[in-house]
């Protein structure tokens, strides 16, 4: 466990002591600022949850009182979002995520192992003491730092079962340290360097606030004129917290994986100040022990990255940086450092030097399609968009990124929310718009308070508002919270949120293009999407169109995460084959494992398997294969990842996050869960696959939305490509050993006696037996592999199968 | 005007309108569930969809817009199966039951639960046709049946079945009892008649059940009285004599004959009787009532005579067969339930059509609930335990008791049982529950409004109630609670229906395509 540091407290939770206030008065001091209109009634009841950690029944009838929303609208939201909790809850909310990552790392056994500590009964989601809630989430978009957990907004990852618990106690300890950063500090000229760290939510949780503050305090006591810079996310996830010192001329020096204790050492390498000796002596013996006790060079040399590193080549290397321009460099928040890097030359151009029509053309001849999923291609979006006659019309960035396994997004927006600021303007110009909204998912706190920040900054700048750049042209933008459902993503559902309904999808046409937003055109693009444009302006269509595959032009932010050894942020021109992807950037796969597929697509897409990894980045190319583009989840898949177990995850992501409107969806998804659940345990039957295969074309034909046209994909891809592994569950087997009910672990003569897995066992399915041939109770054992893991002599062995096999004794 | 063609037919529409719209314009038909004339589509049930032009895809035409020139196809194999694959994905989570289990135990499948309904409410005349309807001998059965029906009640698992067959003896006794029992109207002679043989159970029932279909009909037996088993192998103080002549006079009463002394095979052969009547029924018990070569020339199984599983006709064509005559050792009710049978495929096949059984009624089964999921099932009867006859068994049920033991029942049947949309679909469809059987939601009923009974988990999410009550703006109304699978309407807050439900409740029960809301005195009864 490299991570079990705090982030920011994003929902700092009233202490259990502290006396709330009146839920009605509550209510109305909300409303009062809110507004009474339908689409408040999300913002008032994400208020009151903050306050009361659920929504009080008093609070909800004060709402129905107040606002215009009926009781039925009112229930119907708040049961709707699975960010609204109707019961109380613990002090503490511990989100485990369930995404693709951390499914294929075992989430499932981090949540057994943080169950036993909290002593949680079948049912319960909450500790005796009250402390903490136990909830399942679906992603928190912290992929390469997986299996991840979430305890009140602060990220702990990289966790396995036996250490899952110290991650509550850590929690607890530190509790109320206030944490996030402030501002970027501010440069007075006279600086000898920058050093700058990567402050992403990921980078958050792998302990990079520490490294920052560590790294702060060692320049004061140096004295040195140096200057400690947050900047934008440089996609390495793998090497966080990643640190990069530029001094004078020289080439900047990186380091990954820095801890705290190796911040002091950097900054003496790079900027030995005259009294920072003397500083140290006196004020800090501690470090200088610690010094001492790490080894001062070993540990630097352990995490010096030199950018001509061969691994870092590699993994920068076929990469194409659009979206993620001016990577690790430029302090997020600072709109100085973005427009001295060519920011807003794209609007400005769009807005002196290009008609409305001119921008749509250039889209349309960039061959930017939608990088949110489907791939529509955006000009001929934004065209119909311009072409609809309204008195008003509306820009939407969709900025839902539900897939689980996907954060490119959440990159985006935390680390360059001004590039999208920037995409939005352009295309408000080139629709007409005068309004907008940006609807992000309320697991991304950090995305949402620096983008709201943005859009200050932007204003007070002239770059949004009533009359940007002098040009009288208006525009002023919302920011609307997720409230946690993934099929928001899809855009009339979007719609349907922000207007303050429950998020179920309607029949297309009409599209929003004509009738959206309060039956307005409306415009709505994906952030990535958004993120091109400005590039696209500044630099012309034909740059744009020169990248990438005949039909798939430009480049593609990529979240590379699951079983690869460099996960990371990537983004690569398109038409690179996966297998570039998987091999040169992710450097193979982790661990020793055998690549076996790479799923694409999240639960809309499918898996690739490592017999087609050639095929390349392209929309038509995965579809045929059988796979989507999609948002831009790549989760690497090895031999112990088991495709009927990941067709099942996918299900029960669906079927979880399924509207509830259309039969085929609500009832026809559940069906489809109940074989694969079955078919898991190892209780499936002859006809099962038929079943699920007929299943999925009429849910696939029936459903009225993307969510339920997709939902069978990765049934269907996985069938394709691995249909012996579903022959073997109906059999009982599970060929990757993955599937709990269908795995034994037994104890061979090889076993010393040492009884180190009985003292490990977490369920104690293993008696103490000193000197004799220790042995494993199946019905008690929950498959977590510590017993595996500990045993010196390799005594431990898995075997498949409907019953334990006694082969072994 | 502008055109969609509907499985080529050429249907116009007027701008605006969905297919669907045009196509009910049209007299086409295109099932809906969730379909509310009117108002915007809700566009949940698919039950609708059609496929336009080549797509694989299939559209709900509640939603889709006409527009001139669409190629939409309607009635198509891969339609009809999405449909019906809609339909099963809905029963498979639709916990209810059409027809209580006891009728479908009951080898007549006699209406008990309505049965019970009137006793409990003291309508006793109501109740004997009820139970006419089906056991033609209720007097007679009252005192010899087994009381199968009895196992398949859903109170059998808790504190006791309802003692449905005790209940219909004193219906039946009572009935008797008037003077005047209850006689149905009969029918104009249709001109047509037919020949009985043997006067026991089933065929004392096809003769009640011809007559009032009209037809003359005459019952042969070898015995000086009618009633076969009945009378000559019964003990008396079980069936005493007089309930058997009383019973068996209203059939006589109603232009049955009966020709006694009469043995097929030694006093008349089936040619005989076929040259005297247009159909002849064997029903003479098992195969010694009659002289061996009676039957011959007609297909005999190991048990007794062959017949058609549907039609009950044997191989030679008008001549049918019903009772102990095909198995030896039926029970007098499973007689009686045949005699019905044969005489009312007898009927048809003296109409000319081809004969056949009467449909099977569609019913969806809720199945075993356990002891946990009884609690609130409970609540639908009276919470006594099964009531004994203070004078003893032989004695039967006193009015006060038989009114206190008929309250007890549970009434598992649905109060919209005829006017269900879901149960026509799925029976016009062909729909098995069973097909996608899986995970499905508790039991619960909220009985708190005065004349509407809410059963969440008859719900289908159609939304129909959500949208009648937002309309007539009742205080608390109804919407949607939950999401995907567990998507249900509720009453805000958690309340209950009566406090939900005012204005509209009753519009909302009516036009609740399940029982999921229904008037509380059910609409079909």
């Amino acid at each position: 466990m490299i991570a079990l540091f705090p982030s920011r407290r994003t929902q700092a939770p009233p202490p259990a002591e502290e006396l709330l206030p009146d839920p009605g008065a509550f209510v109305e001091a909300v409303v009062a600022d809110t507004g009474r209109e339908p689409q408040a009634l999300i913002p008032i009841l994400q208020a009151v949850q903050r306050r009361f950690r659920y929504l009080p029944p008093e609070a909800l009838h004060r709402v129905a009182e107040l606002t215009r929303s009926s009781p039925a609208d009112i229930m119907g939201v708040a049961t709707f979002y699975s960010q609204f909790r109707t019961t109380p809850v613990g002090r503490h909310m511990v989100s485990v995520c369930h995404g693709t990552a951390c499914h294929v790392k075992g989430s499932m056994l981090i949540d057994d192992a943080l169950r036993r500590h909290l002593q949680l009964g079948i049912g319960d989601d909450t500790d005796r003491a009250r402390e903490f809630t136990l909830q399942k989430v679906a992603c928190v978009g912290c992929c390469t730092l997986a299996p991840v957990i979430q305890i009140d907004g602060v990220t702990y990852g990289n966790l396995k079962p036996e250490t899952a618990p110290k991650a509550l106690r850590d929690f607890l300890e530190t509790a109320g340290r206030s944490d996030e950063t402030g501002a970027a500090p501010i440069a007075d000229g006279r600086q000898a360097g920058e050093i700058r760290i990567t402050i992403d939510s990921c980078c958050i949780a792998g302990g990079a606030l520490q490294v920052h503050d560590a790294l702060v305090q060692a320049a004061r006591l140096s004295r040195a004129p140096v200057a400690v810079k947050p900047v934008t996310c440089g996609g390495m996830c793998h090497q966080i917290p990643l640190v990069e010192v530029a001094a004078g001329r020289r080439e900047p020096a990186t380091y990954a994986k820095v801890t705290p204790q190796e911040a002091e050492q950097i900054v003496r390498r790079h900027f030995p100040g005259s009294g920072f000796g003397a500083r140290l002596r006196a004020a800090a013996a501690g470090v200088m022990d610690r010094l001492v006790e790490v080894g001062a060079g070993d540990a630097l040399q352990r995490h010096s990255l030199d950018v001509r590193d061969k691994p870092v080549c590699a993994f920068l290397g076929p990469q194409r940086r659009i979206a993620t321009e001016q990577t690790g460099s430029q302090d997020p928040m600072s709109l100085e450092e973005y427009r001295a890097a060519g920011g807003y030359e794209g609007l400005r151009r769009a807005i002196t030097e290009m008609t409305p029509e001119g921008i749509v053309d250039t889209m349309t001849r960039s061959g930017l399609r939608g990088r949110g999923g489907a791939g529509f291609p955006t000009g001929i979006k934004w065209g119909k968009v311009r072409q609809t006659q309204a008195a008003t019309k509306y820009v939407v960035v969709n900025g839902d990124e539900g897939d689980p396994g996907a954060f490119m997004d959440r990159m985006l927006l935390e680390s360059f929310p001004y590039r999208v600021l920037e995409g939005l303007t352009i295309a408000a110009r080139a629709v007409g718009a005068e309004e907008g909204y940006l609807y992000i998912r309320a697991e991304y706190p950090h995305a949402v308070t620096r983008i709201r920040e943005a859009i200050r900054r932007c204003e007070a700048a002239g770059l949004l508002g009533n009359d940007i750049l002098g040009s009288g042209a208006r525009l002023s933008l919302t920011v609307m919270e997720g409230a946690g459902a993934f099929v928001c993503g899809e855009e009339t559902a979007l719609i349907a949120s922000i207007e303050g309904r429950r998020g179920m999808p309607t029949l297309r046409p009409p599209y929003p293009a004509e009738s959206g937003l309060w039956g307005m055109p409306t415009l709505i693009n994906n952030v990535e999407t958004y993120a091109m444009v400005p590039w696209i302006v500044r630099h012309g269509w034909e740059a744009f169109a020169g990248l990438g595959t005949e039909k798939s032009r430009g480049t593609k932010v990529f979240a590379l995460a699951g079983k690869v050894r460099r996960g990371g942020l990537i983004e690569v021109p398109m038409g690179v084959t996966i297998r570039q992807v998987v091999d040169e950037i992710g450097g193979g796969v982790s661990d020793g494992g055998i690549f076996k597929a790479v799923q694409m697509g999240g639960p809309s897409g499918g898996c690739i398997p490592a017999a087609m990894a050639d095929t390349p980045v392209d929309y038509d190319a995965l579809q045929a294969a059988g796979a989507i583009m999609g948002s831009g989840g790549m989760v690497v898949l090895d031999d112990r990842t088991c495709m009927v177990d990941i067709a099942r995850y996918f299900l029960e992501f669906t079927q979880h996050e399924s509207c509830g409107k259309c039969t085929f969806c609500r009832l026809g998804t559940r069906r489809m869960l109940d074989i694969l659940e079955r078919l898991c345990r190892g209780e499936g039957r002859k006809g099962d696959i038929e079943k699920l295969e007929e299943l999925s074309g009429m849910v696939k034909a029936g459903s009225i939305c993307g969510l339920g046209q997709t939902a069978p994909n990765p049934v269907l891809s996985t069938l394709r490509y691995f249909r012996e592994e579903y022959e073997a569950h109906v059999q009982g087997r599970c060929p990757a050993e993955v599937c709990r009910p269908l795995v034994h672990y037994t104890i061979n003569q090889k076993c010393i006696g040492c009884t180190k897995c009985a003292q490990d066992c977490p369920v104690d399915a293993i008696a103490v037996t000193p000197f004799e041939v220790h042995a494993i109770d199946d019905a008690l054992c929950t498959r977590c592999d510590a017993c595996r893991r500990v045993c010196p002599v390799e005594a431990v062995e898995l075997s498949t199968g409907r019953e334990k096999s006694h082969a072994a004794h | 005007m502008p055109h969609i063609d509907i499985d080529g037919r050429p249907t116009p529409f007027a701008e605006g309108q969905t297919i669907l719209e045009a196509a009910r314009a049209a007299g086409i038909d295109i099932p809906t569930l969730c379909y509310l004339p009117g108002r915007p589509a809700h566009a949940s049930c698919l039950l609708c969809i059609v496929r336009v032009g080549a797509s694989p895809r299939m559209l709900p035409s509640c939603a889709t817009q006409a527009v001139d020139g669409m190629q939409v196809t309607n009635d198509a194999p891969d339609v009809r199966d999405a449909r019906r694959t809609a339909i099963e994905l809905i029963l498979s989570d639709h916990l209810g039951d059409c027809l209580g289990p006891c009728q479908g135990v009951c080898p007549a499948h006699m209406d008990i639960p309505d049965m019970m309904r009137h006793v409990s409410a003291g309508r006793f005349e109501q109740a004997i046709v009820t139970v006419k309807e089906t056991i033609a001998l209720p007097a007679i059965l009252g005192r010899i049946c087994p009381e199968i029906c009895e196992k398949g009640c859903r109170r059998s698992s808790s504190d006791g079945a309802l003692a449905v067959c005790k209940t219909k003896r004193f219906v039946a006794d009572r009935d008797l009892a008037t003077g005047a029992p209850y006689r149905p109207e009969l029918p104009p002679d249709s001109g047509r008649s037919v020949g009985i043989v043997g006067a026991g159970p089933a065929g004392c029932a096809a003769a009640y059940y011809l007559r009032r279909r009209g037809h003359a009909c005459t019952i042969y037996d070898d015995h000086e009285k009618p009633g076969g088993m009945m009378r000559y192998a019964i003990p008396r103080d079980i069936l005493p004599e007089e309930v058997l002549d009383a019973e068996i006079g209203v059939i006589l009463g109603m232009g049955a004959v009966f020709r006694g002394g009469v043995m097929l095979g030694r006093d008349a052969s089936i040619d005989d009787l076929l040259a005297r009547h247009d159909a002849v029924l064997l029903a003479a018990g098992d195969a010694g009532q009659v002289a061996p070569s009676a039957l011959e020339g007609l297909k005999r199984g190991t048990q007794g005579l062959q017949v058609d599983r549907h039609t009950m006709m044997t191989s030679r064509p008008g001549v049918f067969g019903a009772g102990g005559v095909l198995i030896a050792t039926r029970h007098a009710v499973r007689s009686v339930a045949d005699g019905r049978a044969a005489a009312e495929s007898i009927h048809q096949f003296l109409g000319g059509s081809p004969a056949h059984a009467p449909d099977k009624a569609y019913s969806v089964h809720i199945g075993k609930l356990d002891a946990d999921q009884m609690v609130p099932y409970l609540q639908l009867g009276s919470r006594m335990g099964r009531t004994a006859p203070a004078g003893g068994a032989a004695q039967g049920f006193s009015e006060a008791e038989v009114r206190a033991e008929a309250a007890r029942c549970l009434h598992c049947d649905c109060r919209k049982a005829s006017s269900c949309q879901l149960r026509t679909v799925a029976h016009q469809y062909g729909a098995s529950q069973q097909r996608f059987k899986g995970d499905r939601r508790e039991f619960r009923v909220d009985l708190s409004h005065p004349a509407v009974v809410f059963e969440p988990g008859k719900c289908i999410a159609c939304g129909i109630c959500v949208r009648i009550a937002a309309e007539g703006r009742d205080k608390l109304g109804m919407g949607f609670s939950g999401r995907g699978f567990d998507v249900r309407a509720a009453v805000p807050f958690d309340g209950m229906l009566g406090d939900g439900l005012q204005e509209t409740a009753l519009a909302c029960a009516d036009a609740c395509p399940t029982g999921a809301l229904a008037r509380t005195t059910g609409s079909d009864i």
